[in-house]
């Protein structure tokens, strides 16, 4: 009996791909867990099973240039335009994301053909209003970061962050790349410390005092006030002040969630389905009220704690088109490294 | 049928072709599975001579320098500290009695349960800013502001920290092993030449220990070099993270190859080192006659205290610290509870390591029995690469697996008319076996190989001689003897597999996760607190495993 059950045992190593017709296989590199939630409910309504690969995005990335058109992904949802842009250029996404409903619902600059924004986020800073004056802030702008003011008195993460690469990317893509290059020395010799830990830490050090400028996404303090940190960071959040900068210019560096569609993805038509799914209010609810990103689509509201502590009505960059990131990320890596941006 | 007779039957047909063919079939599995273990070599070394990107420039002006600095400094550190650990409570345990010597004789192995990169999140809660640490002191305190007084164990020395209190049991387990089997002779000897403890330590027991320490550090430097989990969490630049960054994030597969060859070149001097201490251990264990059980000594007052104070610090930073943090979390934030499927993560777990188990057993019995009956030099040297798997960090196994896969089937399989072969091995659980099976072949066959070292080629002969047959020595000598080998074996792949990250990471099929992975990726969206959900059952998982195979690790009587 035992040989019978090796048998079947080994068997089994053989017979792990089953096509199943009505799915969609998603390789996804954000919010895992809040969005899992969010397929399931896409499931029930349309009966398309969602098959999930989590994972960091890199290491996906690598999986599907490698298996190539004989992978079997269909949509790569991530957090970034930068990585969307940089997966396209390496010619891995196929066109296919132009249906009216995604039209109507994204506007232009966060998206193209081959991959869409599903949520958006601004990368803006944070201060210790008992350290950093109003004057001091008044016209604050991503450039102004290199003035020597700051020295000693910024954090931020490290260069390889492909959110600082994004933000840098749009830098270049404004100001050119020796000026960003420039920059990017000034921004090093300000830092108060050697780039560490995740965009929560920078805000936290901002708040125990480590620093007096943070530099950070969004989402991350309405998640410290959320409560779901803790008692702790709750109150450490509430020590740190939101600035928007680069009001008076082209506005707040945006970024966005994004979903590609891949090259030869085996059920494209389902792809788009769940793409436009999560492009409707509920899902976009879903997405603000778990991640605290702000909803790509209008008529869905923020998180009240995104906008009682950070504020709605600030001016986006909606000048600088989000696949600019992916276009200029070597250049922002390039000058980041230059610097000495660890 | 049962599986004896299946076996049986096996080894029958394959002791048949035995003596009829000169390449016969120990030969081709021998082959086959040096191959198979070759296939990430080849593939990290076949794309050497190609061109670099612009990423290559910009690197080796700036970073290159700092991934060699940075592996060399974690390398030497976790080293040191290792050493030091595993070989201060291997002695203490082994040669004295001291309140809870007995406890800790197997409570510090329990260490292994926590996996570098679990430590790092727990060194990471615990002393971040605003961090469990400022909770404490705030309860105990009141409000202020601690931040600055709260020591941060983070970059580089958060590493070495989670890498050496994960790993000191290589060595602990090790040089434990030879102290208890160092004869009272040894010991009377120091005192009869009047040195003191220190001085009969480092002049007369820690020398014989010698070879055993060396295997055991080793062993860490391998784990340390191939360590990717803890130091990719506290962003440090080494050999590692550099391969896979330059491989992952800018697909210059050629100067990945290129910081894999020095890697690899690093880790190879390694283990021929291991080898050669390996040999010389085993010339130190068949010392015959005059071997005297020995006395341990009891310590009493100051001494005892001390004895005491030291086992329980190790083993309160290596077991307690890191599952007390991910304790206090699980119970902080019990919602993470309930979002995990704990029943299909288990599941799951399992299913991988049985299969695993058997697929390494099988092989490795065939191998070890294979050299044993043919005695042949060119099988030994195959099975010699074969074993070299378990020295190549496991991201560049998984990875190289991709790409080799890539390759047959583009540039072999389809100009042959055949469908894919992509499915059938990436994102599959049979990819996954085979992956596993590069990187913990060496632990299967050297467990056996050890288990057969034991056997002395005489008692084959005797059994010969009374008209067994191969079959029969191997069904009714062998495997009764290697019984024990075995089931330790089966717990060893068990508890890497357990752990096991990078590989099940990047080639597990959809919908599939382990404790590991899920605790990694959870941590790697900072959703540390859910991390600790499937980080705490990850260790109380394998402290089981642990704890059932800790009567073969540390076996005191000399079989």
């Amino acid at each position: 009996m035992k040989r019978g059950w090796i048998i079947a045992l080994i068997t089994s190593l053989f017979v792990s791909t089953f096509a199943i017709a009505n799915e969609v296989n998603v390789f996804n590199a954000r919010h895992y867990k809040a969005d899992a939630e969010l397929y399931s409910k896409f499931t029930n309504k349309t009966g398309i099973k969602v098959n999930l690969i989590n994972g960091k995005a890199g290491a996906l990335e690598k999986r599907m240039i490698e298996e190539g058109t004989d992978s079997s992904a269909d949509l790569y949802i991530t957090a970034d335009a930068g990585r969307c842009g940089a997966f396209k250029a390496k010619g891995m996404t196929q066109g296919g994301l132009t249906s009216a409903a995604i039209k109507a619902a994204v506007p232009s600059n966060f998206r193209t053909s081959h991959w869409v924004g599903v949520a958006k986020r601004a990368r803006i800073i944070y201060y210790a209003p008992e350290r950093v004056s109003g004057a001091e802030l008044s016209g604050l702008t991503y450039e102004s970061l290199a003035d020597p003011k700051w020295k000693g008195r910024l954090v931020i993460r490290k260069s390889s962050n492909i959110y600082n690469k994004s933000l840098v990317a749009s830098l270049v893509k404004n100001n050119g790349k020796a000026a960003t290059a420039k920059w990017a020395e000034g921004v090093v010799a300000n830092m108060a410390r050697t780039p560490k830990g995740n965009d929560r830490a920078q805000i936290m050090a901002v708040a125990a005092g480590e620093a007096d400028i943070a530099v950070a996404n969004t989402y991350y303090l309405a998640l410290m006030l959320s409560g779901n940190k803790g008692a702790e960071q709750q109150a450490a959040a509430k020590k740190v002040k939101a600035f928007f900068p680069n009001q008076n210019d082209r506005g707040t560096h945006m970024n966005i969630s994004c979903a590609a569609m891949v090259k030869g993805a085996p059920n494209k038509s389902n792809a788009i389905a769940l793409v436009e799914y999560l492009l409707t209010p509920e899902a976009q609810e879903h997405f603000t009220n778990n991640t605290f990103e702000f909803p790509m689509i209008d008529g869905v509201s923020p998180n009240p704690l995104v906008v009682n502590n950070l504020g709605l009505d600030f001016k986006q960059d909606l000048k600088t088109k989000v696949s600019s990131y992916g276009a200029k990320q070597t250049d922002a890596l390039e000058v980041m490294t230059a610097a000495g941006w660890k | 049928m049962n599986g004896d007779s299946y076996w049986t039957l096996y080894f029958f047909h394959v002791y048949k072709a035995d003596c009829n063919m000169k390449f016969n079939s120990w030969y081709l599995s021998s082959f086959l599975i040096s191959f198979v273990v070759l296939i990430p070599i080849i593939t990290v070394f076949s794309s050497f001579f190609e061109s670099t990107s612009n990423y290559y420039e910009i690197l080796k002006n700036t970073f290159l320098m700092e991934y060699i600095f940075n592996s060399i400094i974690l390398l030497i550190s976790v080293l040191a500290l290792t050493f030091v650990i595993g070989t201060g409570t291997a002695y203490l345990v082994s040669f004295y009695n001291f309140p809870g010597s007995n406890f800790f004789k197997w409570a510090l192995i329990l260490s292994f349960a926590v996996p570098p990169y679990i430590y790092a999140y727990s060194l990471t809660a615990f002393f971040e800013n605003y961090g469990t640490a400022f909770t404490i002191l705030k309860n105990l305190f009141g409000d202020a502001n601690y931040n600055k007084n709260i020591p941060k164990f983070d970059g580089m020395f958060g590493a070495i920290l989670s890498i050496s209190f994960s790993l000191y049991a290589y060595v602990y387990i090790l040089a434990r092993a030879s102290f208890l089997y160092q004869s009272q002779n040894l010991i009377d000897l120091g005192k009869n030449l009047g040195f003191s403890k220190f001085k009969s330590f480092y002049k007369i027991i820690l020398p014989a220990a010698r070879p055993a320490i060396v295997a055991g550090l080793s062993l860490v430097a391998m784990e340390t070099l191939a360590e990717f989990g803890a130091v990719d969490f506290f962003s440090i630049n080494t050999l590692t993270t550099g391969i896979y960054n330059s491989w992952i994030t800018f697909d210059d597969l050629a100067f990945a190859n290129r910081i894999s060859f020095f890697l690899l070149l690093f880790i190879f001097s390694l283990f021929v080192l291991e080898n050669l201490s390996r040999r010389r251990a085993k010339y130190h264990l068949n010392s015959k006659g005059g071997f005297k059980q020995k006395q341990k000594t009891k310590l009493f007052g100051k001494s005892s205290f001390l004895a005491f104070i030291f086992c329980f610090l190790i083993f309160f930073m290596s077991f307690l610290f890191p599952l007390g943090q991910m304790l206090y979390w699980t119970i902080k934030f019990p919602e993470n509870l309930f979002d995990l499927q704990i029943i299909d993560l288990v599941l799951n777990t399992l299913y991988l390591v049985v299969l695993s188990s058997l697929v390494l057993l099988i092989f490795s019995l065939i191998s070890n029995y294979g050299n044993r009956v043919s005695n042949n030099k060119s099988l030994n040297f195959l099975s010699t690469i074969s074993i070299s798997g378990y020295a190549i960090p496991g991201v560049i196994l998984a990875i190289a697996f991709i790409t080799f896969i890539a390759w047959l089937d583009d540039s072999i399989i389809k100009s042959l008319g055949f469908a894919s072969i992509k499915k059938v091995f990436i994102g599959s659980i049979l990819g996954l076996v085979l992956v596993y099976f590069i990187r913990f072949y060496s632990l299967a066959f050297n467990g056996i190989k050890s288990g057969y070292e034991k056997i002395n080629i005489s008692v084959d002969e005797s059994a010969y001689l009374l008209g067994y047959s191969k079959r029969k020595t191997f069904m009714n000598i062998h495997i009764p003897f290697l019984r024990n080998s075995l089931l330790f074996i089966i717990i060893l792949i068990s508890l890497e597999i357990i752990r096991e990250l990078p590989i099940t990471l990047i080639l597990r099929p959809f919908n599939f996760e382990t404790f590991a992975t899920t605790a990694y990726i959870s941590a790697s969206e900072d959703l540390l607190e859910a991390a600790a959900v499937p980080s705490l059952f990850l260790i109380l998982i394998a402290s089981l495993f642990i704890i059932i195979s800790s009567k073969y690790i540390l076996k005191e009587n000399n079989e």
